[in-house]
């Protein structure tokens, strides 16, 4: 959890993807159960009522049979059909015809007992068919006593059910979420201990060359001391980069009036061995001293990493152009580019589109960071083989 | 057009209560019962349209014992009736009639 919050997005992602997939799963399955459990009590329950019902509506039947028995005996007398408040009927003969109805609802002749549509149907098949009735069906509206108390229990159960599997879920999920959390806070202390181990003998290096003066040496030793420096320097930016991914939005900006100019005058200045190994041109276009209210810090990181990776990804005796204006700096360079569909994955962090040269893939994730926190603008366009340009703007 | 079809009906209505009289109506006027009452007989056993119809003619083909919906002692009585003297057209007509006069559908209140 540690590692998930100080590492920024990444393991909080993979974090909250496995809970949502796990919630997901957990919570469909609930549903599952539940919908079945309820179903089922559901199913149960509407069978009971129609069994308590049952008799009643063959009484109901009885009565009915009896009176179309008597309509039949004297249907030439009388030919007013059997009616009663508590129910309505319908007789079929055995071709399934209706004969009559005093029944509004639709009715099925191949059931014995069913509710449909909030009424109960009995059908009676009676021995004789008075009539020609073979199919004598009483209806009854339904009171939806049982639907409620059904409901309400299926509610009550579910709530209950829910409530139990939210808490065993909750503890399932502390134990599946145990092992990635453990290993998650193992390599957050790793990467702590071990950047900050790499801190202290880089920046010894790192000072300790700028303070040798190079003017004393043979071009043997000049060389090989570059080389140090070189490999210092890229360590350095490393550890940089990584601490600054470690402790991300914890750095408390402590913004200034910054002078820009002076500033890329420096970072040009300590990047120089790095673009003299690749036998890069740096040329700086100051077009007029810029004052930005910043973080020194975290402007100069992101300085760098434009400057770091305009080197790392150029050519041997490439050019980069940098230049600053009023409201923003253009860092150019004539390296590979970048292809048009990768342009918009540039800021994700861990992406790269070239494995020839090292890196993590950090460098511009930093960069649109710390552009988010100070509102400044990025622009990138790129041409395969020719070069990139990167425009922050204020 | 509708003059035509309602003239064809009633010539054919005409017809059957034409063979219903003459050979149904005018041998149980001479009986006790009277001829609605062997309908309900039918009725009570066969409940649809076409397997009454079918019964009766078959009854009056073959007139038995074993098929008649009357009671015992009515038969002992007044006996099996003669086998029928009309063709298969002429009793289908008949039939058609008597189903018409007595029938239950349309008939309840």
């Amino acid at each position: 959890m540690l590692a998930s919050r100080s590492l920024g997005t990444d393991l909080v992602y993979s974090e909250k993807q496995t809970l949502f997939r796990f919630s997901a799963l957990y919570i469909l399955l609930s549903i599952i159960i539940v919908s079945a459990f309820s179903f089922m009590y559901y199913e149960l329950q509407r069978d009971l009522m129609l069994q308590e019902k049952k008799s009643l509506l063959q009484e109901y039947a009885k009565e009915l049979i009896q009176d179309l028995k008597h309509l039949h005996i004297n249907f030439d007398k009388s030919q007013v059909y059997p009616r009663n408040e508590n129910y309505t009927s319908a007789i079929f003969d055995s071709s399934q015809k209706l004969i009559f109805s005093t029944s509004s609802t639709k009715t099925k002749l191949d059931k014995i007992l069913y509710l449909e549509d909030g009424v109960i149907h009995l059908v009676s098949i009676p021995e004789s068919y008075y009539l020609g009735a073979k199919y004598v069906i009483v209806t009854m509206l339904d009171d939806r006593v049982w639907f409620r108390e059904t409901i309400e229990s299926i509610i009550i159960f579910a709530i209950n059910l829910f409530t139990i599997m939210f808490i065993i879920g909750y503890f399932l999920l502390h134990l599946f979420l145990k092992p990635m959390k453990d290993a998650i806070s193992l390599l957050d202390r790793f990467i702590k201990d071990t950047t900050h181990e790499l801190n202290t003998p880089v920046s010894t290096i790192v000072a300790n060359i700028e303070m040798i003066d190079k003017s004393l040496l043979d071009e043997k030793l000049l060389k090989k001391i570059n080389r140090i420096d070189i490999g210092a320097k890229t360590i350095s930016n490393i550890y940089q980069d990584l601490t600054y991914i470690t402790l991300g939005n914890k750095i408390i900006s402590r913004n200034e009036d910054l002078d820009v100019k002076q500033l890329i005058i420096q970072r040009i200045e300590y990047f120089k061995s790095l673009a003299n190994a690749k036998r890069v041109t740096l040329s700086l276009n100051l077009v007029k001293n810029t004052t930005l209210f910043i973080d020194k810090n975290k402007f100069s990181k992101l300085i760098d990493n434009l400057i770091s990776n305009a080197i790392k990804y150029n050519k041997i005796y490439g050019t980069i152009s940098i230049s600053v204006s009023e409201k923003s700096i253009v860092v150019e360079d004539s390296g590979i580019g970048i292809a048009k569909e990768n342009i918009s994955k540039l800021q994700d962090r861990y992406t790269r589109f070239n494995k020839s040269s090292g890196g993590f893939g950090i460098g511009l994730n930093i960069v649109a960071t710390i552009a988010k926190e100070f509102d400044l603008k990025i622009d990138i366009s790129s041409q395969i083989k020719i070069g990139t340009k990167v425009t922050i703007s204020w | 057009m509708v003059k035509k079809v309602l003239l064809s009906l009633l010539l054919v209505l005409g017809v059957q209560a034409n063979i219903y009289e003459k050979n149904c109506v005018k041998c149980h006027e001479k009986l006790p019962v009277s001829i609605d009452k062997y309908f309900y007989k039918y009725l009570l056993i066969y409940s649809s349209q076409n397997d009454m119809k079918h019964a009766i003619i078959n009854y009056l083909k073959v007139p038995i014992k074993e098929t008649t919906v009357m009671s015992d002692s009515f038969i002992s009585r007044f006996g099996v009736k003669k086998m029928t003297t009309l063709n298969e057209k002429e009793l289908q007509e008949a039939v058609e009639f008597y189903w018409q006069r007595y029938k239950v559908f349309g008939k309840l209140e």
